[in-house]
């Protein structure tokens, strides 16, 4: 399988209340559509990169990329 | 039932807690049936009534303190224990978050928000606001989530750097732009038939609104959403009503000889102000008490307030108090001291604590019923 063609797994599928009792809404997985940004790890530029680009900042030239923070919701109890 | 007609009081003597400058004495209660050869210590329910009483001290919205008079140390505590832990609130129990980039980790700001105390209509949160429950295992996660046992709240902030600032400017909240996240940040989000309750003055919102959350710079982005539900303190202290409910006994100071002049200030010392008070010798002290001969006009140490005291104890280091001076505690005398935390008024809470306490009685009472008709045949 290619790395486009990756479905990222939803656990709890449509992630909303049950039919009938819609009365408070559910989560909404928002993550597809947006272009996978990278962070430099020297001066903090946020751009987007393509398969085969180099490694490289677009500001700086910094080789040291980091990934965003995925955006899928993550759960906690706030005890 | 005793007969409450020709029933005598206590004697003071026999409801004070002896505080002696090494030792603590007569800690326990005393008025039960036999215990003593004279009177009748039964409990009657019309003496009850007639020996209650309730004196608020202060009663400010979310801070009250009053005595209660007249009730044995375990009722009292029954009504300190439910303050804290039995009258429920609504608070934060579920944290979905969708980004934080903030230094705060997920779980600890999970818990941060979790412990920020919100306030809300009344009416909605005590009577049309019900107890939500875990769905069954295998169960939609939100099967049992509805508009009346769940509140939603959202907290969406950006840290951004401010055009505005002055160029040499060290101060990060006006550097940035939400470079502090407070919990006036956290948006109330109506579902259902909330609108109707929580709108207008009644909307849901936090009691301290500059509660600090996070601390964010540029880049940085806390997205959330939160589900209130309600519980009791002894699930979790994030329910507990009260920031504090404690109680204390009534100090008693007794002067039993004259401190006179200079003694007189020294002494007024060694309390808290406005326990002691200076007052001049007249021909009345003289009259009700001999020892005072001869020293009309002189000053003399009173007490004023023994509510004030702390009951430190100081006075009895001093040699030249020897004797002078009788430190205690009522018994059946308990300041209370009840600090709310926003959603329930301070007498409310007490008044409440009352009605949890009566409905256990009730449910006891039938249960005692049950026991008595299954084991007497
Ligand atoms: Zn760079």
């Amino acid at each position: 399988m290619s790395r486009e063609a990756y479905q990222i797994p939803t656990s709890q599928g449509a992630g909303g209340p049950g039919a009938g009792n819609a009365a408070v809404a559910g989560r909404a997985v928002d993550n597809e559509g947006l272009p996978m940004l990278y962070i430099c790890g020297d001066c903090g530029t946020k751009f987007p990169l393509k398969r085969g680009d180099t490694i490289r900042c677009i500001e700086c030239g910094c080789r040291v990329l980091y990934k965003e923070r995925t955006r899928r919701m993550v759960q906690f109890e706030a005890r | 039932m005793a007969p409450s007609s020709g029933r005598v009081p206590e004697p003071e003597s026999r409801k004070t807690v002896g505080i002696n400058k090494e030792t603590v004495s007569n800690t326990v209660s005393t008025d039960f049936p036999d215990n003593y050869p004279d009177g009748d210590e039964s409990w009657d329910k019309d003496w009850f009534a007639q020996n209650l009483k309730i004196e608020f001290h202060q009663n400010d919205d979310y801070e009250a303190q009053f005595s209660l008079i007249g009730v044995d140390a375990s009722i009292a505590n029954a009504f300190r224990r439910i303050l804290i832990a039995e009258i429920p609130t609504l608070a934060v129990e579920t944290v979905f978050i969708q980004n934080n980039t903030s230094v705060v980790q997920d779980e600890v700001l999970s818990h941060r928000l979790g412990l920020i105390p919100f306030t809300g209509g009344k009416e909605g949160i005590r009577d049309w606001m019900k107890w939500w429950h875990k769905p069954v295992e295998g169960a939609d996660q939100y099967s049992t989530t509805y508009d009346h046992n769940t509140v939603q709240l959202k907290l969406q902030v950006e840290c951004t750097h401010n055009k505005d600032a002055a160029p040499d400017e060290k101060d990060p909240t006006k550097l940035y732009h939400n470079a502090h996240v407070y919990a006036k940040d956290i948006v109330y989000e109506p579902a259902g038939a909330q609108e109707q309750y929580f709108s207008g003055d009644n909307i849901i919102r936090p009691t301290n609104p500059d509660i600090l959350i996070a601390k964010m710079r540029p880049g940085q982005v806390i997205d959330l959403e939160m589900h209130m539900h309600k519980g009791i303190g002894a699930d979790h202290s994030k329910f507990s009503p009260v920031a504090t409910a404690s109680y204390r006994l009534m100090p008693v100071i007794k002067i039993l000889k004259p401190i006179l002049g200079d003694d007189a200030k020294k002494f007024q010392e060694c309390f808290m102000p406005g326990t002691i008070k200076l007052e001049k010798v007249t021909k009345q002290h003289v009259k009700a008490n001999k020892e005072y001969a001869g020293h009309e006009g002189e000053v003399m140490a009173a007490v004023d307030n023994p509510l004030y005291d702390t009951v430190s104890r100081e006075v009895l280091r001093h040699p030249e108090f020897e004797g002078k001076v009788k430190l205690g505690r009522k018994r059946d005398h308990f300041i209370f001291s009840i600090e709310s935390t926003g959603q329930w008024e301070s007498d409310e809470l007490f008044l409440e604590s009352i009605k949890t306490l009566k409905t256990k009685s009730q449910k006891l009472q039938t249960q005692v019923q049950n026991m008595v008709y299954t084991y007497s045949g």
